[in-house]
């Protein structure tokens, strides 16, 4: 199969989208260039005004297989993946029983090969059933390929186990993600400890408690020689954190998530339980830090926590309803709407945020829209609009503030190696 | 237009208050007769959803529906902590059946109340849900400060103890401050939030506070097992630093100013006996206008008619805006 994406401006990590045709020839992108003509039999795709980009990849999903299928599965996961632009997945391992050894791993890839049409990373834990208490298998998931392990969700309570675990895994190639929380600090885990929280009459959860974790994780991996990635900063002392061990030269890698970047705490109204998750939104103050440090690379990436949770589950009082949103629909296009539309920030950094450096996390090869690599691209229509309907949806849950709402911008097409994932 | 549900204070009008507070008068004269009853809400079904234990709360609003002549069900509920909102959604579902007017409901967990009006057409009145609100103790305090002080515009009211927690601080300050009452927050550093309370004055030091020069002091109930991790480091303790002491009695008394209380009282934690029986404490007088004041309520939210002026003593006076 052969398509011409004819009249687009090609985006890249660096600089602004260049004008250019791509042609892709039996699933490899076989030339750039403005002007390309058609040969026979060549489809093509017209392009004018629109960017062609590099596929996207979220370093941070919850897709609840095994176990909570009634929130979301592999197959609706990676649809909803596909659906935002996004070609690729790292699963977390809070799962039931969560993905802690080789069986489990194993057993999830065999599935996704069977029902995704992405392929799908997963994490591991820690600990064994994210209890914090035993390691989990350790070396069994890292044959399978497993190379970050997280108990997300939780963080390891005590200190001297995961500093044995850093020690143990770093020299199996394996880097560590932290969701940084001390329980003790973090009441309920449902808000922010401020105006809000006070208001709705709910203890609140300080920001100190995601920052004393962090800096305790970072400090730990200092220490054992290992890598940690601190998942989904929400504070600006959080953003500072990591800008000063980072210019300490210490091994730190960084994700800041599309819900963090644009809510606040104001946004809850009277208990929206589309807006709770954990860490919990903050301040306006604290939006405008996590996007300065953005902007200034002290994030490595965007990753959205895509958290699914069926209406009812969502539907109870904002205490007992879960943490976490859905992202994966959603990302692209929001942050498009709010920032690349206000010129906060260009095409550039979403390439390089939220496609190539959260594959480099990985291991893997970024994926640009450059002669001689594999197709796997999005057609984005900046003009156009999209309305988060239920209908839109791929997912099987549609916890997300978005939902209803009509943003600018739009996926138009998802193109991976010779396939065609989404034209719409 | 009159609301369905009667959830927090944030949400009225000072219109609305100064309605509700009115209303609520004829109600308490009502009182002093031999017939204490009106037929305003014959016909009508009060059902009580109390998922916390509450004696004076639950009482109050089961005599002021009778006083109403409201059919008052009393729904046998689990008290426990871990009731959470999907059993809750369950037993509204049932409700619904029943088809109450009517729904008073505690609740442990902030917000459930809201989330619970949301799944009925019955009219919520939320009797205090986790810290969050308690607006119809609120609306007594009110009422009681204007027995008091009839323009009480400009008086300083103190609220002291655990304002963390407590949602009698959070619906009363509120109220108070849309009547134009100065409000002040006093208790140990721990329990009074620095972010959160808009124009209240905070203090952690009482002889400051008094300094301040308040009209009336309104003492929070103070409950150590409340409290998940500890803020003070006990009840003694509390007592000699927050506490109305003999010594800042005498104090309190000199200068006339009033006590407030939500109860039930802790004798020797918030206050000592002596206060009691202090001539300018409104605490019994509280408890009789929570009867009224929720009768108020209860008429104000009075589904499905158009109430005439006139009828039913003054209390038809306001009410027809539905």
């Amino acid at each position: 199969m052969r398509i011409l994406i004819r009249g687009g401006a090609v985006a890249a990590e660096d600089g602004d989208p260049v004008r250019g045709d791509v042609l892709i020839e039996e699933g490899v992108i076989t030339a750039v260039a403005e002007g390309l003509k058609a040969a026979k039999g060549v489809r093509v795709v017209e392009a004018g005004g629109k960017i062609v980009a590099p596929a996207m990849f979220d370093a941070h999903v919850h897709f609840r297989e095994p176990g909570q299928e009634h929130k979301e599965d592999l197959a609706h996961g990676t649809e909803a993946a596909i659906n935002g632009g996004v070609t690729g997945v790292v699963m977390m391992p809070n799962t039931s029983p969560a993905i802690d050894s080789a069986a489990v791993v194993r057993t999830l890839y065999d599935k996704a090969a069977e029902v995704s049409r992405l392929p799908v990373y997963t994490s591991g834990c820690i600990t064994k059933s994210r209890a914090g208490k035993e390691l989990a298998g350790i070396d069994g998931m890292r044959k399978l390929g497993v190379t970050m392990l997280t108990d997300d969700g939780d963080s390891v309570a005590d200190p001297a186990l995961l500093m044995h675990a850093m020690e143990y895994a770093t020299d199996f190639g394996m880097f560590f993600a932290s969701h940084c929380e001390v329980p003790e600090l973090a009441g309920p885990r449902a808000l922010n400890d401020g105006k809000v929280s006070y208001q709705l009459g709910i203890v609140g959860s300080p920001a100190c408690s995601e920052e004393i974790c962090m800096d305790r994780d970072i400090r730990l991996a200092h220490a054992a020689g290992a890598h940690v990635h601190i998942q989904h900063v929400s504070s600006a002392l959080g953003m500072e954190t990591i800008r000063w061990w980072k210019e300490r030269g210490v091994r730190v890698t960084a994700e800041v998530s599309p819900h963090h970047l644009i809510f606040n705490e104001g946004d809850i109204g009277e208990y929206n339980t589309h807006y709770k998750m954990n860490p919990p939104l903050r301040t306006a103050e604290d939006n405008a830090a996590l996007l300065a440090g953005l902007k200034e690379g002290v994030f490595d990436l965007i990753a959205t926590d895509h958290a699914p949770h069926s209406e009812f589950e969502k539907g109870q009082d904002f205490v007992s309803a879960p943490n976490g949103i859905t992202g994966l629909e959603t990302a692209l296009v929001s942050l498009f709407d709010r920032f690349v539309v206000t010129g906060e920030f260009g095409w550039d950094l979403l390439v390089r945020r939220y496609s190539a450096e959260p594959r480099r996390l990985m291991g893997l090869e970024p994926v640009p829209v450059a002669e001689g690599k594999r197709a796997d691209l999005i057609v984005f229509d900046p003009a156009g609009e999209t309305t988060f309907t239920r209908q839109f949806m791929k997912s099987k849950s549609v916890n997300t503030p978005f939902l209803d709402q009509t943003l600018q911008g739009r996926v138009e097409m998802v193109v991976r190696g010779e396939e065609v994932l989404l034209e719409r | 237009m009159v609301p369905k549900d009667f959830l927090d204070i944030a949400s009225l009008s000072r219109e609305e208050v100064e309605l509700l507070l009115e209303q609520a008068v004829p109600f308490k004269e009502l009182f002093t007769r031999s017939v204490k009853k009106v037929p305003a809400l014959k016909g009508k079904s009060v059902l009580m959803l109390f998922y916390e234990p509450s004696t004076r709360t639950h009482s109050s609003f089961e005599v002021a529906a009778k006083r109403l002549s409201a059919d008052v069900i009393d729904l046998d509920v689990p008290h426990s902590s871990t009731v959470k909102g999907e059993t809750v959604k369950d037993t509204v579902d049932t409700l619904q059946a029943m088809r109450a007017d009517y729904i008073v409901v505690r609740h442990k967990m902030s917000g459930m109340p809201m989330a619970i009006a949301r799944q009925t057409k019955a009219s919520v009145i939320n009797a205090g849900d986790g810290a969050h609100a308690h607006p119809t103790q609120a609306l007594l305090d009110a009422f009681t400060l204007k027995e008091v002080f009839p323009d009480p515009a400009g008086r300083k009211v103190l609220i002291a103890g655990d304002i963390l927690h407590s949602r009698v601080a959070r619906s009363t300050s509120t109220l108070f401050g849309k009547l134009g009452v100065e409000v002040g927050f006093l208790g140990p550093g721990s329990l009074v939030p620095r972010l959160g309370p808009e124009g209240i004055v905070r203090f952690t030091d009482f002889d400051e506070a008094l300094q301040w020069g308040p009209d009336a002091l309104y003492l929070l109930r103070v409950q150590m097992e409340r409290q998940d991790v500890q803020y003070f480091p006990s009840l003694h303790e509390y007592h000699r630093v927050y506490g109305v002491t003999q010594e800042r009695f005498e104090r309190i008394k000199g200068e006339g100013i009033y006590i407030m209380h939500p109860g039930p009282v802790n004798r020797g934690v918030e206050l000592c006996h002596e206060v009691m029986d202090y001539e300018r404490s409104l605490i019994n007088q509280q408890v009789e206008n929570g009867i009224a004041a929720r009768m108020a309520v209860l008429y104000w939210l009075k589904p499905g008619t158009l109430l005439r002026q006139g009828k039913e003593g003054k209390a038809g006076g306001k009410g027809n805006r539905r």
